[in-house]
């Protein structure tokens, strides 16, 4: 074991005798967080994809009343792993990845705090959702069949007991997700280490962007969200493996409690999931206005305040499991408590925007795109935070065009907006901005069509994850509507994939500072040295790079 | 190495020709593999978690020499042609607003009256519109507990079966309630009015004293059979409209006359939580071009 | 601040005053508290399903008090800290009396929930199968048991490669954060012990 090793000094950076083996261990070996950063993003935009063909496929399944597109078990398999994926194979890794790739250079560090564990957290979250993929192989065991869990993303008791999920696909899932939890863990931690121990001189706490504080606080809900679902699901694999009770109703467990533990990580995880959206957006909407963030302590207290209000929100995912009416008050009224400060937030960003010189370049369009379609799928949630109306509403398609709002329209709008600011820094070449607005629109579009209509839909009272449904009952018109919406978004995509692709290779050069930033990651070259800054900065403002650009008119004379 | 070297302004050159980074190792993703290798053995074989767990042993010992005695570190050498372009250094001016600059919004109420003008100000307001209601009970009915049982009647629902006659009489029930009901009353309104009245354009006393009762009245003509059949029966509305009026002009009068306090709503948010003492000037920047 | 600023000195000024907590002081901190809201839940879970179980055995008749394994456990506290305070003074002899007399303390500890563990399922036939109690007993003492072992397997470590030879002083800070972890498992010891062997054995 000793004997393997590797070598000490490594060929130099962009030398021509670089050959596949040493790009390979460029890359595997690599404790850089900026090439973890990317991994991360691009392994997160791989499963997007994937993912997305799932809901494709779903779509089209539902298109027409009575469709047979695919069979009732795969279509179940489907919805299955689509919604697993796109929470922990898409936004973990992004959560991970913009904080890895921005974190230690918007505070003015060379690296993360531990780099290895850095290093180790991705991988195993790679390995983590390949175990999940896996089970299209083995879910049966090596022997059978092939058999991805089927049981929905919150795998709900007791349909995840041995009697009524047989084979190992539920324990995929459950080990799945361990696995790859394991590593956003290692990653929350090493954020929080970074942003605490690393801060360059003068880089207090009240000085760091808005992005650094929010990612912190993002990490602070993975650390106390997580444990919980881990939690659970060793109680699932205990029953399942060892026969233990826990969800196990004839012997005395509640299926209940699946409910309350699964959420008390679920909805802290969905905040985990927007949070990367609120960073993005509180960094590029000042600059794209030219104006600093409007109201920054009450943003960081909004954020923070979100970070511990929404522990205490998870049953209102549970109005119709007959709770006692005092705690239908308590989380329909916590609820919309959690609003007050999201509200905060919008009307921030709004009030940032006002009065600025409004540049709309992709990366604003999406920002503004997110603060419309947000603010829809925030006006739904407070719909349904009320008691009665979730009783009405729960489990129909209106909370699928809820949550999609929230999360397809305002997460994914979020991280678009970054992966367009930051596409420049990150390759040093500029994208192509008229494709750009062409993603734009069109995904804007797509996802209107997809999930307006299912608002629709579920009022008029279809449930969410049925197979078919027959003609005649109002819902073929929306249905069909979300269908086409939904490959206008995977044409969007594509665009947005053949840009990045396109801009990587041939794309013109970028510069260092293309967006006359105010952050540190602008100081240095696109795409960065290894060591990030030749001197590590020292700052005086909460915008660095303005005071060296104006030295007769400094943030610091003012803070 | 001096500081000077390490340190600097953003995008600045150094000295040195090499920085230290932690060195790469592939110990992390073996360790990785292993971990996940021990899982994947609970879902196929055993063989595999125990294939997992040699491979595990061999990250983790990895691992540790990486780290033990001391992290392992590589020099990067800094290369010349990759240095960041300087910071430019913008040539346009800036214009930093300050609170209460002329064309600088300002949050209304800039002034309050204290709560204090308040309270005094509901308790005479209510003083005098106790007195007319009592002039009236006097003038109608011979009798200045009428009007008080009459109000007693929002919380005393038996009072609603009561004969004219017996409204008359002064009973000490109907009496404790309606006094503390509109004391009560009378100084959370005129507190609402020592809040509200700075937010009015012109014409405070106009609005205190005539619209303010007019709406007032208006709100109660409706439900007031659903809060007090037995005073919406027998209610005279002129008076009780003049006896409104009479509240609104008396206490928009003291809350009015009161002393001027300043707001903290120009402040910026650190100073009004206190965190820093007030500054000369505050400021909020924008690009002009 | 005033206008004409000697940026280099103030740099210089800010980069010598400038004090950011250690990293792995903060990582340490940040992994106990998640590894509570691990504990929390399990616990959490216990108390709901107190009370619970369909058939016995139920824990008024079978759970003994494990008195002399939570004194050894709660007290390996103490000897590490003593062990600490001897590395810190470089003395190397006390420093591995001490860190023996944990490692026995721990090992005790764990000999002990092995043997009530035996005479449970032997004796008692109470399994994580049996009924509620077996099911949550078994997953929080051995959610429990599973990070004394970790930590043991560290502690041995340490001691193990110290009387090979390496030179254990150079690890102050490594050491003293093993030493928090374990004081994390013993303060996690007193909830499990309030809880399982007090509060469901009323």
């Amino acid at each position: 074991m000793a004997s393997i090793d590797y070598p000490l000094e490594r060929p130099k950076v962009g030398t021509k005798d670089w050959g596949f083996a040493e790009h390979m261990y460029d890359w595997v070996a690599t404790v850089d967080h900026k090439k973890l950063g990317i991994m991360y993003i691009v392994s997160a935009l791989l499963f997007l994809v994937i993912a997305g063909i799932m809901a494709l496929v779903i779509r089209t399944q539902l298109a027409l009343p009575n469709g047979h597109v695919v069979a009732p078990d795969t279509y179940n398999r489907l919805f299955t792993m689509h919604g697993t994926t796109m929470v922990f194979l898409l936004g973990m890794p992004l959560v991970a990845g913009f904080s890895n790739y921005l974190v230690p250079l918007m505070i003015g560090a060379r690296d993360m705090a531990f780099p290895r564990l850095n290093a180790f957290g991705f991988w195993i979250f790679l390995f983590g959702g390949f175990l999940l993929y896996f089970s299209y192989l083995g879910g049966s065991g090596l022997y059978g069949a092939g058999s991805a869990p089927d049981v929905g993303w919150f795998a709900y008791a007791p349909l995840t007991e041995k009697p009524f999920s047989l084979g190992h696909s539920t324990d995929y899932w459950a080990l799945g997700i361990i696995v790859s939890g394991i590593g956003t863990i290692a990653s929350a931690i090493n954020v929080i280490a970074t942003t605490f121990s690393l801060r360059c001189p003068g880089m207090t706490l009240s000085r760091m962007p808005m992005f650094v504080w929010v990612m912190l606080i993002d990490s602070w809900l993975i650390l106390v969200a997580f444990p919980p679902l881990t939690a659970a699901q060793i109680m699932l694999l205990l029953d399942r493996y060892l026969g233990a009770n826990f969800f196990y109703t004839q012997r005395g467990g509640s299926a209940v409690l699946w409910q309350h533990l699964f959420w008390i990580f679920g909805h802290p995880e969905v905040y985990i999931l927007i949070f990367p959206a609120f960073a993005i957006l509180s960094e590029v909407i000042p600059i794209f206005s030219r104006k600093p963030i409007f109201g920054r302590p009450a943003m960081v207290g909004a954020v923070v305040a979100i970070g511990f209000i929404s522990l205490g929100v998870w049953a209102h995912h549970m109005f119709a499991v007959g709770m006692t009416s005092y705690a239908n008050s308590f989380f329909a009224a916590s609820t919309m408590l959690v609003g007050i400060p999201t509200g905060i937030k919008i009307f921030n960003w709004t009030a940032t925007m006002y009065g600025g010189k409004v540049n709309l370049k992709t990366p604003m369009l999406f920002c503004c795109g997110f603060l419309l379609q947000f603010l829809i799928a925030g006006l739904t949630g407070i719909m349904l935070a009320i008691a009665p109306f979730d009783w009405q509403l729960h489990d129909s398609y209106f909370v699928v065009g809820h949550f999609h709002f929230t999360l397809a329209e305002g997460l994914v709008f979020g991280i678009f907006a970054g992966l367009y600011y930051w596409f420049p820094k990150i390759t040093g070449r500029m994208y192509n901005e008229k494709l750009g607005k062409w993603h734009f629109w069109l995904f804007v579009i797509g996802v209107n069509l997809t999930f307006i209509p299912m608002h629709f839909a579920g009022i008029l009272g279809m449930p969410r994850r049925i197979y078919t449904y027959q003609a005649g009952r109002g819902w073929e018109f929306w249905q069909f509507s979300a269908t086409i919406g939904a490959y206008i978004q995977a044409i969007a995509v594509a665009i947005y994939v053949w840009n990045v692709v396109h801009s990587a290779i041939k794309g013109e050069p970028a510069g260092d500072d293309p967006w006359d930033g105010w952050t540190l990651e602008w100081a240095t070259t696109s795409p960065p040295p290894e060591y990030n800054f030749e001197k590590l900065p020292v700052v005086r403002s909460s915008r660095p790079l303005w005071d060296l650009k104006h030295p007769h008119d400094p943030d610091w004379k003012y803070e | 190495m001096s500081i000077e070297d390490q340190h600097g302004e953003a995008g600045e050159r150094t000295q040195q020709t090499h920085i230290q980074l932690p060195a790469p190792t592939f110990f992390p993703i073996v360790f990785a593999f292993g971990v996940t290798l021990l899982f994947a053995g609970l879902l196929t074989f055993w063989l595999v978690s125990f294939i997992g767990f040699l491979v595990f042993f061999v990250g983790a010992l990895g691992w540790w020499r990486n780290v033990i005695p001391h992290e392992d570190h590589e020099l990067v050498s800094i290369e010349p042609e990759h240095r960041p372009a300087p910071v430019m250094v913008e040539t346009r001016s800036v214009v930093r607003l300050r609170a209460g600059e002329q064309a600088h919004r300002m949050r209304i109420p800039i002034e309050v009256h204290p709560y204090t003008a308040g309270i005094v100000g509901g308790l005479a307001g209510g003083a005098a519109m106790a007195a007319l209601a009592c002039l009236y009970g006097l003038v109608a009915e011979h009798s200045i507990w009428y009007p008080v049982n009459l109000l007693a009647g929002v919380v005393i629902p038996g009072l609603g079966h009561a004969t004219t006659e017996q409204l008359r009489q002064f009973m000490a029930g109907p009496f404790i309630a309606a006094l503390i009901g509109h004391i009560g009353i009378s100084i959370l309104v005129g507190v609402v009015y020592a809040a509200i009245l700075p937010m009015f354009p012109k014409y405070a006393p106009l609005w205190a004293g005539v619209l303010m009762p007019l709406f007032w009245s208006g709100l109660t003509y409706p439900v007031l059979d659903i809060i007090n059949p037995a005073l919406n029966r027998r209610i005279s509305w002129p008076w009780f409209v003049i006896c409104q009026l009479a509240f609104g002009l008396v206490g928009g009068f003291f809350v009015a006359r009161s002393t001027h306090i300043k707001t903290l709503q120009s402040l910026p948010m650190a100073e009004r939580a206190a965190l820093h003492y007030p500054t000369e000037q505050t400021s909020t920047t924008k690009d002009v071009h | 601040m005033a206008d004409a600023l000697d940026l280099t000195a103030d740099a210089l000024t800010l980069e010598r005053e400038w004090k950011t907590p250690d990293r792995g002081t903060v990582g340490i901190i940040f992994l106990i508290i998640t590894e509570s809201v691990l504990f929390l839940t399990f616990v959490a879970v216990y108390l709901v399903y107190i009370g619970a179980s369909v058939t016995g055995p139920y824990p008024k008749d079978v759970l003994e008090t494990p008195i002399l394994a939570t004194v050894c456990l709660l007290s390996s506290s103490l000897t590490i800290v003593a062990a600490e305070w001897a590395l810190e003074r470089n003395r190397i002899g006390m420093f591995r009396i001490w860190w023996l007399v944990t490692i026995v303390l721990g090992l005790y500890f764990l000999f002990d929930t092995g043997m009530e563990w035996k005479k449970l399922i032997y004796v008692d036939h109470l399994t994580i199968s049996t009924n509620l109690f077996g099911t949550t007993f078994y997953s929080l003492v051995g959610l429990h048991a599973s990070h004394v072992t970790v930590g043991m397997i560290f502690l041995l470590l340490v001691i193990g490669v110290n009387l090979l030879g390496f030179p254990i002083e150079t690890q102050k800070r490594r050491v003293k954060f093993l030493s928090w972890y374990w004081h994390f498992v013993d303060a996690v010891w007193v909830i499990v012990f309030t809880v399982v062997y007090i509060i469901s054995t009323r």
